[in-house]
C-alpha cells in the first residue's frame, strides 16, 4: 500500500521535477508525508480508512469548487478570461494586415548553414520570378538557388532547406519573424509555403499603458478595473482579460429588479418540486420494493426488478427529449392516447405537472433499489413479532418497518431533494422553464433557480462564469440550509450525534 | 430459515380457496407490478421503435414505424467506434463502481464505528459539497486537467484513467451514508468482539463486516455502475478521441446537433447500452436479495 | 526493513510505470514532433479524416480529426484554448467568429488575393470579422422551401398560395398540416428569419461599412412590431400555419410521411428526404403578397487556425493552401453536399445535382448571420417572442418585452 503511493508520488514528480515546477513538486511530498504518516502511526485510526477516498474528494470536488468561489469576485467572462499579456499578445497579433496591392511570395522555410538547427531564414520568390532570401535584418538577393516551376525554393548554396515537420517544429520562431520590407510593414509568413507583406496595425506601448491604432490614430487606455483596453469616445477593442471586481456580481444579483420580482415565485416552485419529486419518487419506490419484498416464492421476481429498472439505465437525456416530444399537444403519445387536448407545456400548471411526471419516472426505479437495499437491513424478527402481537400488516409497516427504514433513507431522501432542487436537465430539456408570460422572456412557471441564473448569467452575452459562480454561491447556501435543516430534524439525528 | 418461513405462512390459511388464496398472497403483488411496468415501459417502447425505424426520427405519435429493420444496428456497429466505445464504458464503469464501493465502504466503516473529531463535520460536508450547482465546475475540473495532461500524459485526456479520478473525487458522496446507514444496523457486539478476541480493526472490517453488508454494497455498485454508464457531462470534455470515446459521448455527439439528429442509431445504441446494466443488475440482485437472510446477523 | 521493502515496491512500480509509457515514447520519437489535431462536429469527422491524414502523410506529421459535439463544440474550443489544450483547427460556423476573437482564441488569416477572389463573396463577407479574414469558408447553407410534388406540383410564388394550397389539401385530408416549420414551446428565430424580414423586420441595422451595428437595434422597432403581427396572422388564432406544436424532432418526419406537403428547412435535410422516398423540389421560401423580399440567414462552415495552436505553422498551411484547393473542396462535397464556397466547385456540383443548385438560388438574397458577438443576446428573449406571438399573445407586448431585455443585455 505505502510502496504503491511512494511509486505513484516517485512517478509524478519526474515530470514536475523536470520542468522545474516546485510548487507541485512541494504538493506531492506534503501528500505523500501525509499518507506516510497515517498509515505508520498507530494511532490516527478513522483516518486511515478516510484518507483514500478523501484525497479523491479534495482534489475532484472540494478544489473545483473552491476555484469557481474565486471566479465569483472576478469578471471572468467571454472575452475576459485570460491575462493583460495574452490580451496584449492577441490584439497585436490580430491587428497584422495585409498591405494593399502588396506581393505575395512563394515561401521556402530554411536555416542559415548546414544545420537544421541554424538560424531561421525565409527563402522567398516574387512572382516575376526573382528569388530573396530575408531574416530579421532585411531582404536580400538570393543567387543560386534552385527553383521548381511553379516558383518554390528547393535548395540554395548556404542554406539548409527545412521539410515540413521540422519547419512546423520551430511554428513559434516563424510565426514571430518578419522580414522588414520598408516603412513599417514586413513580410511574414503564412503557412510554410506562401509569404505576405503586411503591418501590425495596432501596437501596445507600456509607457502609457495603451494601444495605439497606426492607421486612425486613436489610442485605446488600459482599463484594469473592467480588464479592457477603451478610447475616449468609449469603444473598446474586444479581447479583454480577467480582473476583480469585488462583490460586484453579488450587488448585481441582489439589486436587480426583475430578478427581485421574479425570485420568491421561482423559489417556491423549485421547492414544491423539489419536494414533491422526492415524495413521489419515495413512496412509488417503495411501494414496488415492498411488492416484490416477500420471502414467500413469487413466480417473476427477478424480471419484474429488471423490467422496472430499466427506465433509470436509459441515458436520462434522451429520455428527458423523448418525454417532451409525447407531450406534445398536436403530436404528442398522451394527447392522443388519452383523447386530450391539452396544451401541456402552454399553460403553468399542466406544464408543472409534466415535469413532475417526467421526472418521476426517471427517479422511481432509484428509490426502488435504495429502498429495496435497506428493507434487508432490517430483521424480520421485529415485524414478525409484531403481527404476533396482534398487529395489522398496515400497522406492523407503519410501527416498526417504516421508522427502521427512515433511518437508512433519510439521507438519501435529502441527497435526493437536493439533486432534484438542482436538477437542470430535467427542466431545461423538457420546458426549458416555460412557459413564460409574454411580458417578461427571462422567468418561467417552470423555472428552477439553476436553470434560471443559467439563463442570466449564459443565456446572452456569452458565458459570464464570475456572474454564474457568484449566482450558485446564493443557490447552493440555499440548498444547504434547508437541506442541512431537514436533516437535523430526521431520524438520523441521533445516529450522526450519538 | 426462509423456507420454514415460507412453509409454515400457508397453514394459518389452511381453508381458503387455492385461487383467492393466491390472490391473496401473490395475485396482488402481480396486479400492482404490472401497473408500474406499464408506466416503466411504454416510453422504453418507443426506443424500441425508433431503434428499428430506418428513418432514424423521433415519431413519438405512433408505436410501429411504418418500416422497420435492423440497419441502425447494422450501421452502429458497422459505421462507428461502437465496439471500442463499448468496451470503454465497461471497463470504465466497472472500475469506477469496484473502486468506489471500496472508498466509500471504508469511509462508511469509521463514520459508523468510531467516534473522532470531525466527525459530525465529515458527514454533513459529504452531503453539503454535492449540492454545489455542478454546471461551472467541469470548466474548473477542465482547466485542472489542462495542466495534468501536459505533465502525465498517462491519465490526461483521451485517457480512461484521468476520467476515473475525476470520478472518484465522487466516491465519498451520499453512497457513504447509504452504506453507513447499512453499518449502523449490525449489531455493534459482532465486530467489537472480534477486536477482543485479538482480531485488528481491519480484519474485523474485511472480515466480520464486509460480508456482512454485501446487499448494500451491491445496491452501491449498481448505482455507481448505471450512474457512470450514462455519465457524458464530465466524459465528453475528457474523451475526444473517437476511439477513447465511451458510449455515452458517443451517442450524445449523434442527436447533440438537431439538424442531424440520428435518434435511430441513438436508440440502437440505447438499448444495446441497457443490456450491460441489466446483466450487472442480473448479477448482483442475488446479493441485494439474500444479504441478510444468510443467518450471521441473526446469531 | 519496512521502509526498505517500501522503497523497493516503489522502485519497482516506477520502473513498470516508465516501461509502460515507454511504449508511446518511442513511438513518438520516430514521429517529428507533435501531433496536429483538427476539432470538428461528428456530422464532418469522418468526412475530413482521408484529407487530414493525406496532409499529414505529405507532410511528415500525424494528423487526428477528433469529434466533439456539436452543441458543445465553441464553448469547449474556448475553455480548451484557455487552459492551453486545445486543438490546431477548429471546423465551425462563421457566426462564432465574434466571441472566439474576442477570447483570443483564433489567428486572422492571410489569404493571396486570388484565393480570396475565388471564394463566394458571401461566405467571405460572413468570415470576415472587424476587417480580418478569420476563417476559410468552405461550404454554405441557407433556408428553402422543400416541397412534395405528388401534394404540390407547382413552387408558390407567394406565402398566400402556399397557405391556400396547404389548406386545400388539408380540407381533402390528404395532410394534416399546413406547413412544416419548425417553431417548438421557444421558438425558433433562425428559421423564422425569411417571414420576418419579408414581413418589414430586421435584427440589427448595418454601419456605413456594411457591418452589423448592435447600436441599431430592429427588435422592437414599429417595423418589427409589424412584422409579428403579420406572423400572428398566420398563427394559432389566426390560420393555423405556423404552430408551437412543431419543433425540431418532429417536422422532418412530418414531411417524410406526407402530413405535410410544405417543409421549410436548409440542405442538411435532403439525405433523409431522398431516403424517405419521397417526390420533391427545392425553390426560395416564399414571402408574403406585397412584402419585402425574404432574406434567410446564410450560414457559413469554415476552418478556423488556433491562436494557442503549437503546430501552427502546419495549421496555416493546411487551411490556407490545403483547404482552398478545389478538390478537396469537391470531395468535402460529395462526402456531405452542401453549396460549396469555392465558386468554381460550386458551378461544376450546381449542373450535376439540380436541388443544391436550387438551395443556392434561394440563398441568393440572404445575408450572413451576424457574427457579432451581441447576436447571442437576440435568439433567447426574440424566440420566446415570436413563440408566445404565434400562440396568441399581443405582438407588441412580446415584441417589446423582448425588445427590453435584449437592450439589458447588450447594456
Amino acid at each position: 500500500m505505502l510502496g504503491l503511493a511512494a511509486a505513484v508520488a516517485l512517478w509524478a514528480v519526474f515530470p514536475l521535477y523536470s520542468a522545474g515546477n516546485w510548487a507541485g513538486v512541494g504538493a506531492v511530498v506534503a501528500v505523500t508525508g501525509l499518507i506516510f504518516y497515517v498509515y505508520l502511526s498507530k494511532r490516527a485510526v478513522p483516518a486511515k480508512y478516510l484518507v483514500p477516498g478523501t484525497l479523491f474528494l479534495v482534489a475532484f470536488q472540494i478544489i473545483p469548487v473552491l476555484y469557481t468561489l474565486s471566479t465569483s469576485v472576478t469578471n471572468y467572462s467571454d472575452g475576459h478570461r485570460g491575462t493583460k499579456e495574452e490580451a496584449v499578445e492577441q490584439i497585436e497579433a490580430s491587428s497584422v494586415q495585409r498591405s494593399p496591392d502588396s506581393t505575395s511570395y512563394t515561401l521556402t522555410v530554411a536555416a542559415r548553414g548546414s544545420a537544421p538547427g541554424g538560424e531561421l531564414v525565409f527563402l522567398l520568390t516574387a512572382p516575376d520570378g526573382s528569388a530573396y532570401a530575408g531574416d530579421a535584418q532585411g531582404l536580400q538577393p538570393l543567387p543560386g538557388a534552385t527553383v521548381t516551376p511553379s516558383g518554390k525554393i528547393t535548395a540554395a548554396p548556404g542554406y539548409t532547406v527545412l521539410p515540413p515537420s521540422q519547419a512546423n517544429a520551430r511554428s513559434e520562431e516563424i510565426t514571430g519573424l518578419a522580414v522588414p520590407s520598408g516603412s513599417g510593414t514586413g513580410i511574414r509568413s503564412s503557412g510554410f509555403s506562401t509569404a505576405y507583406e503586411g503591418r501590425s496595425t495596432l501596437t501596445y506601448d507600456a509607457g502609457c499603458d495603451c494601444i495605439t491604432d497606426a492607421e486612425t490614430g486613436r489610442v485605446y487606455t488600459a482599463d484594469d478595473e473592467r480588464g479592457a483596453f477603451v478610447a475616449d469616445n468609449g469603444d473598446r477593442l474586444p479581447q479583454g482579460w480577467r480582473v476583480g471586481v469585488g462583490m460586484a456580481n453579488f450587488a448585481r444579483f441582489l439589486t436587480d429588479p426583475d430578478i427581485r420580482s421574479s425570485f420568491l415565485g421561482i423559489l417556491t416552485w423549485n421547492i414544491a418540486f423539489a419536494a414533491g419529486t422526492t415524495a413521489m419518487v419515495f413512496a412509488l419506490g417503495l411501494c414496488v420494493a415492498l411488492t416484490l419484498h416477500t420471502r414467500e416464492h413469487f413466480t417473476g421476481r427477478t424480471a419484474y426488478r429488471l423490467l422496472v429498472v430499466l427506465p433509470y439505465a436509459m441515458p436520462s437525456f434522451a429520455m428527458f427529449l423523448l418525454w417532451r416530444s409525447m407531450f406534445n399537444s398536436d403530436f404528442g403519445l398522451l394527447n392522443r392516447m388519452l383523447g386530450l387536448d391539452t396544451d401541456w407545456f402552454g399553460e403553468p400548471w399542466t406544464a408543472r405537472a409534466a415535469v413532475l411526471i417526467v421526472n418521476i419516472w426517471l427517479g422511481f426505479p432509484y428509490m426502488f433499489l435504495v429502498a429495496t437495499g435497506a428493507l434487508q437491513s432490517i430483521p424480520r424478527e421485529l415485524v414478525q413479532a409484531a403481527r404476533i402481537d396482534g398487529a395489522g400488516a398496515w400497522q406492523a409497516f407503519r410501527q416498526v418497518t417504516l421508522p427502521l427504514l427512515m433511518v437508512a433513507m433519510a439521507p438519501i431522501l435529502v441527497a435526493t431533494f437536493a439533486f432534484n432542487f438542482n436538477n437542470f436537465n430535467a427542466v431545461w430539456l423538457t420546458t426549458e422553464g416555460g412557459p413564460f408570460p409574454t411580458d417578461n422572456p427571462m422567468a418561467g412557471a417552470t423555472d428552477l433557480l439553476i436553470t434560471y441564473t443559467y439563463r442570466l448569467a449564459f443565456g446572452a452575452s456569452g458565458a459570464q462564469y464570475g456572474y454564474a459562480a457568484a449566482l450558485s454561491v446564493f443557490i447552493f447556501l440555499i440548498v444547504t440550509v434547508m437541506s442541512v435543516v431537514s436533516l437535523r430534524r430526521s431520524a438520523s439525528l441521533e445516529e450522526v450525534h450519538r | 430459515m426462509a423456507r420454514s418461513a415460507a412453509a409454515k405462512a400457508p397453514a394459518r390459511h389452511g381453508r381458503a380457496h387455492p385461487l383467492s388464496l393466491w390472490a391473496r398472497r401473490t395475485g396482488w403483488r402481480h396486479l400492482v407490478m404490472l401497473v408500474f411496468l406499464v408506466f416503466a415501459l411504454f416510453p422504453i417502447l418507443f426506443v424500441v421503435s425508433a431503434a428499428l425505424n430506418p428513418l432514424g426520427t423521433l415519431s413519438s405519435s405512433t408505436l410501429v414505424p411504418r418500416s422497420a429493420g435492423l440497419q441502425n444496428f447494422l450501421q452502429l456497429l458497422g459505421g462507428t467506434h461502437f465496439g471500442r466505445w463499448y468496451a470503454n464504458s465497461l471497463l470504465i464503469a466497472m472500475a469506477n463502481a469496484a473502486a468506489t464501493v471500496f472508498l466509500s465502504a471504508l469511509a462508511a466503516y469509521v463514520f459508523s464505528r468510531f467516534r473522532f473529531a470531525g466527525r459530525r463535520l465529515g458527514l454533513y460536508g459529504l452531503l453539503v459539497i454535492q449540492m454545489f450547482p455542478q454546471f461551472l465546475a467541469i470548466v474548473a475540473i477542465y482547466l485542472m486537467f489542462s495542466t495534468v495532461s501536459d505533465y502525465w500524459p498517462a491519465v490526461g485526456f483521451n485517457t480512461p484513467w484521468g476520467l476515473m479520478l475525476v470520478y472518484l473525487g465522487g466516491a465519498l458522496s451520499i453512497n457513504t451514508w447509504l452504506m453507513k446507514g447499512f453499518f449502523d444496523t449490525i449489531p455493534a457486539a459482532l465486530d467489537e468482539s472480534a477486536q477482543v478476541d485479538g482480531a485488528t480493526h481491519a480484519q474485523a472490517f474485511f472480515r466480520i463486516m464486509l460480508p456482512l453488508v454485501t446487499p448494500v454494497l451491491a445496491v452501491v455498485g449498481l448505482l455507481v455502475f448505471i450512474a457512470t454508464v450514462n455519465e457524458f457531462l464530465i466524459a465528453s470534455v475528457f474523451l475526444r478521441d473517437p476511439e477513447a470515446k465511451t458510449v455515452a459521448v458517443g451517442l450524445y455527439g449523434m442527436v447533440a446537433d438537431q439538424r442531424d439528429a440520428n435518434f435511430g442509431m441513438f436508440s440502437a445504441g440505447t438499448l444495446l447500452l441497457a443490456v450491460p446494466v441489466l446483466s450487472v443488475f442480473w448479477f448482483l440482485q442475488r446479493y441485494i436479495a439474500e444479504g441478510l437472510t444468510s443467518g450471521a446477523v441473526k446469531g | 526493513m519496512r521502509i526498505r521493502s517500501a522503497g523497493l515496491l516503489a522502485a519497482t512500480a516506477a520502473l513498470a510505470l516508465t516501461t509502460a509509457c515507454g511504449g508511446g515514447g518511442q513511438e513518438a520519437a520516430d514521429q517529428p514532433k507533435g501531433t496536429m489535431v483538427i476539432w470538428a462536429d461528428p456530422e464532418r469527422t469522418e468526412v475530413l479524416q482521408p484529407f487530414a491524414e493525406e496532409f499529414g502523410s505529405a507532410n511528415g506529421i500525424k494528423v487526428d480529426v477528433q469529434e466533439v459535439a456539436a452543441d458543445t463544440i465553441q464553448s469547449d474550443f474556448v475553455t480548451a484554448h484557455e487552459g492551453g489544450s486545445g486543438p490546431d483547427v477548429l471546423v465551425g460556423a462563421h457566426d462564432w467568429i465574434g466571441n472566439l476573437v474576442q477570447n483570443g482564441a483564433i489567428d486572422p488569416l492571410q489569404l493571396p488575393q486570388e484565393k480570396v477572389d475565388a471564394l463566394n463573396e458571401v461566405a467571405v463577407e460572413a468570415t470576415t470579422y472587424d476587417g480580418q479574414l478569420y476563417g476559410v469558408p468552405y461550404a454554405m447553407e441557407n433556408l428553402a422551401l422543400i416541397r412534395n410534388t405528388e401534394l404540390a406540383p407547382e413552387a408558390p410564388e407567394t406565402f398566400e398560395d402556399l397557405v391556400e394550397t396547404g389548406k386545400r389539401l388539408k380540407q381533402d385530408g390528404e395532410v394534416e398540416e399546413v406547413l412544416g416549420l419548425q417553431v417548438g414551446q421557444t421558438g425558433d428565430p433562425y428559421h423564422m428569419q425569411p417571414f420576418y424580414t419579408s414581413a418589414g423586420g430586421y435584427l440589427f441595422g448595418t454601419d456605413d461599412q456594411g457591418n452589423p451595428d448592435p447600436a441599431d437595434l430592429g427588435v422592437g422597432t414599429p417595423e418589427s412590431v409589424a412584422a409579428f403581427e403579420k406572423i400572428a396572422e398566420f398563427g394559432e388564432e389566426g390560420e393555423g400555419v405556423f404552430k408551437r406544436s412543431i419543433d425540431a424532432e418532429n417536422v422532418a418526419s412530418l414531411f417524410h410521411q406526407g402530413k405535410t406537403a410544405f417543409f421549410v428547412t436548409g440542405p442538411w435535410s435532403l439525405g433523409a428526404v431522398q431516403e424517405a422516398g419521397v417526390e420533391y423540389d427545392v425553390s426560395p421560401v416564399p414571402g408574403f403578397a406585397g412584402g419585402e423580399e425574404p432574406r434567410p440567414f446564410v450560414g457559413v462552415q469554415a476552418f478556423f487556425v488556433a491562436s494557442g495552436s503549437k503546430n501552427k505553422v502546419l495549421a496555416e498551411e493546411f487551411v490556407t493552401n490545403y483547404v482552398t484547393d478545389p478538390e478537396l473542396a469537391t470531395a468535402l462535397y460529395e462526402a456531405d453536399p452542401r453549396p460549396p464556397a469555392l465558386t468554381e466547385v460550386m458551378e461544376k456540383v450546381s449542373k450535376d445535382d439540380p436541388a443544391v443548385a436550387k438551395f443556392i438560388d434561394a440563398g441568393a438574397d440572404g445575408r450572413p448571420m451576424p457574427a457579432i458577438p451581441q447576436m447571442d443576446a437576440i435568439w433567447d428573449p426574440f424566440g420566446k417572442a415570436q413563440a408566445a406571438v404565434i400562440g396568441g399573445a399581443d405582438p407588441q407586448k412580446a415584441v417589446e418585452s423582448a425588445a427590453e431585455t435584449i437592450r439589458e443585455e447588450i447594456g
